[in-house]
């Protein structure tokens, strides 16, 4: 990268951000939901933690930490890949291609605001319930780390849904995968783990990525800031936001073919 | 057209009877309704997947909540089906609120209140509608439920305890919807619809039974009627031994809940609409 | 009491602190097609809302076909007709499926309603698309519908809220000449409508409404008349303009022509076109060519209320000047 294309990918990075904050009413939602469910939960399956398959927990708030904040994760990212789609839908993506800006620079810095937001988001979540019980096992390096995660999931989903954005250039499309996230998160493990699932589920549990996202901070959370804790938090999402980003890059160079 | 026969119709339009004109209007209105749903399937089909997706995911995921000491069925499909369903219901009842929402804002609305129509059979038609769709999801999920392994402890009273809590949601989604689509008559109305609906259902005996919850959500479930309405429900899917098996003591307050808040919520859709012109 | 088909006296509506409309007196009389005119934002749409019982007013009374608007609304309602702007028509329906939910709503006994559809498809040209759905119709087959709606229960009083604005000429001329119809035949009509040229055409007399307030009332030729004298252009060769020009000026203002042309106001009117030739003959002018063009409703429009309407001459654009309608604004969001 030269001077030129790191200063425009920190720009256009400060725009996505910025676009992403001064937006409450499309922001707020996907923190206030997942904080309502796992209070929600906490409540009602706060029993359950002692049932055969159930880790060793101080509450089901500190098991239901991570379910959390990949919820969140999750749903503020389609927001900020339907800004892409309206980029393109209004035009201004292609203002964008029209000047000498590095290509890769566009992308980077729609996803810049998706990662700041993720870890954002992350530090929220954390500290909104750790006074209620959501401890955190692995201390101040493990909540480094989950917050390290929780931007490498943002940047894995943003780099996805960025994806389906480029494709259709449709905002709505990008909308319209939210149901599917939803279907996903829900046959994971984000809510209970898999050991005390029935056979089919706990089979599509274990397939599921998502499931493997949430298991990492999980396990940041729950057995301490252990070597395999951490590899499992970092390098399962940073794997997976690699595969993203490369189908991401071969959207936009599509596009800028077809264009 | 000349003024006599001008004066001719207005006689025969008059000598009709009130009543039998509402009843024909609320008539008029259910079928359109219903040719808009089967004209486009796309708005019905959300209401008839969610249920299902519910039933299915909720099923499996909380498995573990069948294993609890003193959980009132063993088949977690029985408990969560009567959920699903309830969920398909309330949006259905709301889905009211958001069809009403486009009609006003393309202005097809103005052209029902135009109309010297009574202003009741534009609430009580839409509603009757809605309770054709519901029954159609219940339906629609009985069949998915039992494929899935739900199993009725009471015979075919389990499934009307089922489907008449689900019309009830519904009947009560749908004024709540239609009442502040009157009183929005935009997309804000709708927002506050699912906000507010979502809530109210997931703060009651919605995901566990009262025994099992602990802390703040027990305080609200208790007293929220909707946990009533859910007792209800599911009243013919528990298992003979549990406290909440099919008798009088079980049933007759969801169905007080139900005609208490269907009353309140069309009142309120009634007096929207009656401000509507403020 | 005066018995006319609309008479709103005094109407005001405010929403929260904007005052839509000030004050308004109308009458429109029986068997009359009134024009009602006025920019974008003007109050317009508000009034029509109140006279059709969709809005209620904050002051004043309306009557409508000799029923109050607030109080016997239900009656009023049985005996107008409206045919509304942009033709909000649903679209997953077809023309006879509105047709006989409208004759429902409007009490028509099952007995006659057959017949009554039947015959108002025939009347508007939709007789074989009724079975169609309003999505495959045209702008133009909307309106129509639109109109045949409106009239299922035989209205005395019609209201027809800006019903070509985006249609075709043909469209256009199709509706008007059903509009005429419907007049003599005895309906009255109020029109709204942003074509001064429509208003022109249809209506005996028109109104034209300015922030809330009704500006100008009368018979268009009367209103045109009061903008001022009509004008005359003649052309003739050079050498003779300063003979001609010194002929016009006895006539009245001189007024700039195209292309060395000239012109002159008519202080005395059209009629003195017979006695400015002979003047200009008698003075050895000779004339190459002459007309006399009146003023038009568009010069009342732009004097009464300083803006030129879309389509005009030399229009400035009177809707990005004016604010929507509050009434739409509050009750018809998103639309456009």
């Amino acid at each position: 990268m030269t001077k030129n294309s790191i200063r425009q990918t920190l720009a256009l990075g400060k725009r996505s951000t910025l676009e992403l904050f001064r937006q409450p009413a499309l922001v707020v939602p996907s923190m206030i939901f997942p904080l309502f469910f796992s209070f929600l939960g906490n409540s009602s399956f706060g029993r359950t933690t002692s049932l055969p398959g159930f880790p060793k927990v101080s509450s089901y708030l500190q098991f239901q930490l991570a379910g959390t904040i990949v919820q969140g994760v999750l749903f503020g990212s389609v927001t900020g890949a339907a800004a892409l789609a309206t980029d393109i839908e209004n035009g201004f993506f292609d203002r964008l291609l029209a000047s000498p800006t590095s290509r890769t620079g566009i992308l980077f810095g729609r996803l810049a605001g998706s990662v700041l937001f993720g870890a954002f988001s992350t530090a929220v979540f954390i500290f909104a319930l750790l006074p209620f019980g959501a401890d955190v096992s692995a201390g101040i390096r493990g909540i480094i780390a989950m917050i390290i995660s929780g931007a490498l999931i943002s940047l894995a989903v943003g780099a996805l849904m960025s994806s389906v954005a480029l494709k259709t250039g449709s905002s709505e499309a990008v909308q319209g995968t939210f149901p599917l996230l939803f279907i996903l998160l829900f046959f994971s493990s984000a809510f209970f783990p898999r050991e005390t699932m029935s056979g089919i589920y706990a089979t599509i549990a274990g397939f599921n990525p998502i499931s493997h996202l949430v298991e990492g901070i999980r396990a940041l959370s729950l057995d301490g800031f252990t070597a395999s804790a951490t590899a499992r938090a970092v390098l399962v999402p940073l794997a997976i936001a690699i595969v993203a980003l490369v189908i991401a890059n071969s959207q936009l160079n599509k596009r800028l073919r077809s264009n | 057209m000349n003024t006599a026969t001008q004066i001719s119709t207005r006689a025969m339009i008059d000598e009709q009877d009130l009543h039998i004109t509402t009843m024909r209007s609320a008539g008029q209105l259910i079928k359109r309704s219903l040719i808009n749903t089967r004209r486009l399937p796309s708005a019905f089909i959300p209401t008839l997947a969610m249920p299902i997706f519910n039933m299915v995911s909720f099923s499996g995921t909380f498995f573990a909540l069948t294993k609890l000491p003193g959980f009132p069925t063993d088949r977690s499909v029985n408990w969560f089906m009567p959920l699903g369903l309830a969920m398909g219901a309330a949006f259905s009842g709301v889905g009211l609120g958001f069809s009403l929402i486009r009609d006003l804002e393309n202005g097809f609305y103005d052209r029902l209140r135009m109309s010297p129509t009574s202003r009741i059979s534009l609430i009580v038609g839409p509603v009757l509608a809605t309770w054709i769709r519901v029954t159609l999801v219940a339906i629609f999920v009985f069949i998915v439920g039992g494929l899935l392994g739900a199993r009725p402890t009471a015979g075919v009273l389990s499934y009307v305890c089922s489907l008449v809590a689900a019309l009830g949601i519904s009947t009560i989604g749908a004024g709540w919807g239609l009442g502040l689509a009157f009183r929005f008559q935009d997309m804000r109305g709708a927002a506050i619809m699912q906000m507010s609906i979502f809530l109210t259902m997931f703060m009651s005996t919605a995901q566990v039974p009262l025994d099992v919850m602990t802390g703040w959500l027990h305080t609200v479930a208790r007293v929220n009627p909707v946990t009533n309405i859910f007792r209800l429900s599911r009243s013919g899917w528990v298992n003979e031994s549990s406290s909440g098996y099919m008798s009088w003591s079980n049933v007759y307050g969801g169905l007080i809940a139900i005609a208490v808040l269907s009353v309140l919520s069309l009142l309120f859709a009634v007096r929207s609409l009656q401000k509507i012109d403020k | 009491m005066s018995n006319s088909p609309i008479i709103a006296e005094d109407l005001v509506r405010h929403f929260d602190d904007v005052q839509a409309v000030k004050g308004i007196n109308l009458e429109v009389k029986a068997g009359e097609i009134f024009g009602f005119l006025g920019p974008n934002g003007a109050g317009k749409s508000t009034v029509v809302r109140m006279l059709t019982t969709l809005l209620r007013p904050t002051s004043g009374t309306a009557r409508v076909a000799g029923f109050d608007v607030v109080k016997d609304a239900d009656e009023v309602r049985r005996s107008i007709g409206v045919a509304l702007q942009d033709a909000a028509i649903d679209p997953l329906m077809t023309g006879a499926e509105l047709l006989s939910l409208q004759a429902v709503l409007y009490g028509i006994p099952s007995a006659m309603m057959k017949k009554r559809a039947d015959e108002l498809l025939e009347r508007v040209g939709l007789t074989a698309a009724a079975s169609r759905r309003v999505s495959t119709y045209s702008g133009g087959m909307r309106r129509r519908l639109d109109l045949a709606l409106s009239l299922i229960h035989q209205p005395t009083v019609l209201f027809l809220d800006e019903p070509t604005t985006g249609l075709d000429p043909m469209s256009r001329l199709t509706l008007w000449e059903e509009v005429r119809r419907l007049n003599k035949e005895g309906t009255t009509v109020m029109l709204t409508t942003q074509y001064l040229e429509e208003a022109d055409q249809l209506a005996d007399r028109i109104a034209i409404i300015d922030h809330g307030k009704i500006v100008r009332e009368g018979k268009p030729v009367d209103l045109k008349a009061s903008v001022g004298a009509p004008t005359l252009i003649i052309k003739t060769n050079i050498d003779q303009a300063e003979k001609a020009k010194t002929v016009l000026s006895t006539f009245g203002d001189l007024r700039p022509g195209a292309e060395g042309a000239l012109g002159v106001g008519l202080r005395g009117g059209a009629s003195q076109v017979t006695d400015v030739v002979r003047k200009l003959d008698e003075a050895g002018v000779h004339v190459q060519h002459l007309e006399i063009n009146e003023p038009s409703l568009d010069d009342v429009f732009a004097e009464a209320t300083g803006y030129r309407l879309e389509g005009s001459d030399n229009a400035p654009s009177a809707g990005d000047n004016g604010d929507e309608e509050p009434a739409k604004k509050k009750s018809r969001r998103g639309r456009k």
